[in-house]
């Protein structure tokens, strides 16, 4: 097994952690710091790292647990926090009649229906769809089957779809 | 143009059959700008064009990172070291102390060699000279005459 080295093994990590844990809190600074904690724990962990089959899943799974705290721990003092920041930027650029600003309007339409699919559905799409995984390595981080993956990803698309062409149809 | 493929890959993405890289061929044929795309499936652009990774971490988090981590172990690496740097010494020291000991053990030993050499020879440098034993002992025993005769106080007994 290859040597593993924290600058050019983990580190470079970052920004695919960031958007998962991104994609769970909602949240930048939030995200941010979970990554930041990730990656220490990974390092106080670097006897380990030479057992660890994939440092990228043991990476992302650190990132996905500390994210869930962060959410349920954030959820206890403001309910209303999940709300609040994302309808606001749907009308603002509603207004805009621009063809580039209307594509770009549809797009964070499709990240706002993504937010609010549960949460497992929104991992399991975040590490298909964006991070290009394999069923498998998604099974591996999120401690499921891989049956349990695919059926998350069909929900998603499915509920991502439906409500999206919704939305287009009745001009919203 | 004929987008049956496309359609058929799109059916299958939204029932989760697709492999990872007919979701490649998707995303790719979906970068397309919107007047290019057939009018059937241009709804479903944004679908695809949601899915980039345009979230990301400054160099900052990098430097934060790495000063928190590789820098921190460096410092203590620094602190091993010292003990580290002592060891050589502690060698070198040894290395003259075994030196020094071997020195003077041979010194020793080639001392002792000439002081048997000097015995060996005595003999043969032997020069007959008034101290011989039987000399000696005539010379005592008429010495103690003469003491005896000499220092014997008159009348002593008496």
């Amino acid at each position: 097994m290859k040597k593993i080295s924290f600058r050019t093994d983990v580190l470079p990590l970052k920004n695919e952690l960031f958007r998962v844990a991104l994609r769970i809190t909602l949240n930048r600074e939030d995200a941010e710091d979970v990554v930041q904690e990730t990656m220490i724990r990974v390092w106080n962990k670097r006897e380990q790292w030479e057992q660890i089959e994939s440092i990228e899943a043991f990476c992302t799974t650190i990132c996905r647990n500390l994210a869930l705290d962060k959410t349920k721990r954030a959820s206890n003092q403001d309910a209303s926090l999940d709300d609040e920041g994302h309808d606001a930027p749907d009308h603002s650029y509603g207004a805009n009649p621009e063809e580039q600003a209307v594509q770009r309007d549809k797009v964070e339409r499709v990240r706002t229906l993504m937010n609010h699919l549960p949460e497992k559905q929104r991992t399991c799409m975040q590490l298909r769809d964006v991070e290009g995984k394999s069923y498998k390595e998604i099974a591996a981080v999120m401690d499921i089957t891989e049956q349990q993956v695919k059926v998350n990803i069909f929900r998603a698309r499915q509920t991502i779809k439906q409500e999206f062409l919704k939305q287009e149809q009745y001009g919203l | 143009m004929d987008y049956k493929y496309i359609e058929q890959l799109l059916d299958r993405y939204f029932e989760a059959e697709t492999t990872l890289k007919e979701e490649q061929i998707l995303k790719a044929f979906f970068e397309q700008s919107e007047e290019e795309l057939p009018e059937s499936l241009r709804q479903y652009k944004p679908l695809f064009a949601a899915m980039e990774q345009d979230e990301t971490l400054g160099d900052d988090f990098d430097a934060r990172l790495l000063e928190m981590t590789e820098e921190k172990m460096l410092v203590k690496a620094r602190i091993i070291s010292l003990s580290d740097r002592i060891r050589p010494l502690m060698r070198a020291a040894a290395v003259v102390a075994i030196l020094l000991t071997l020195s003077t053990a041979l010194n020793q030993s080639f001392k002792e060699d000439k002081v048997w050499a000097d015995e060996s020879d005595y003999a043969l440098r032997y020069e007959p000279t008034g101290n011989e034993p039987a000399m000696a002992y005539d010379q005592v025993n008429t010495d103690s005459v003469k003491s005896d005769s000499l220092y014997k106080p008159s009348g002593y007994f008496e």
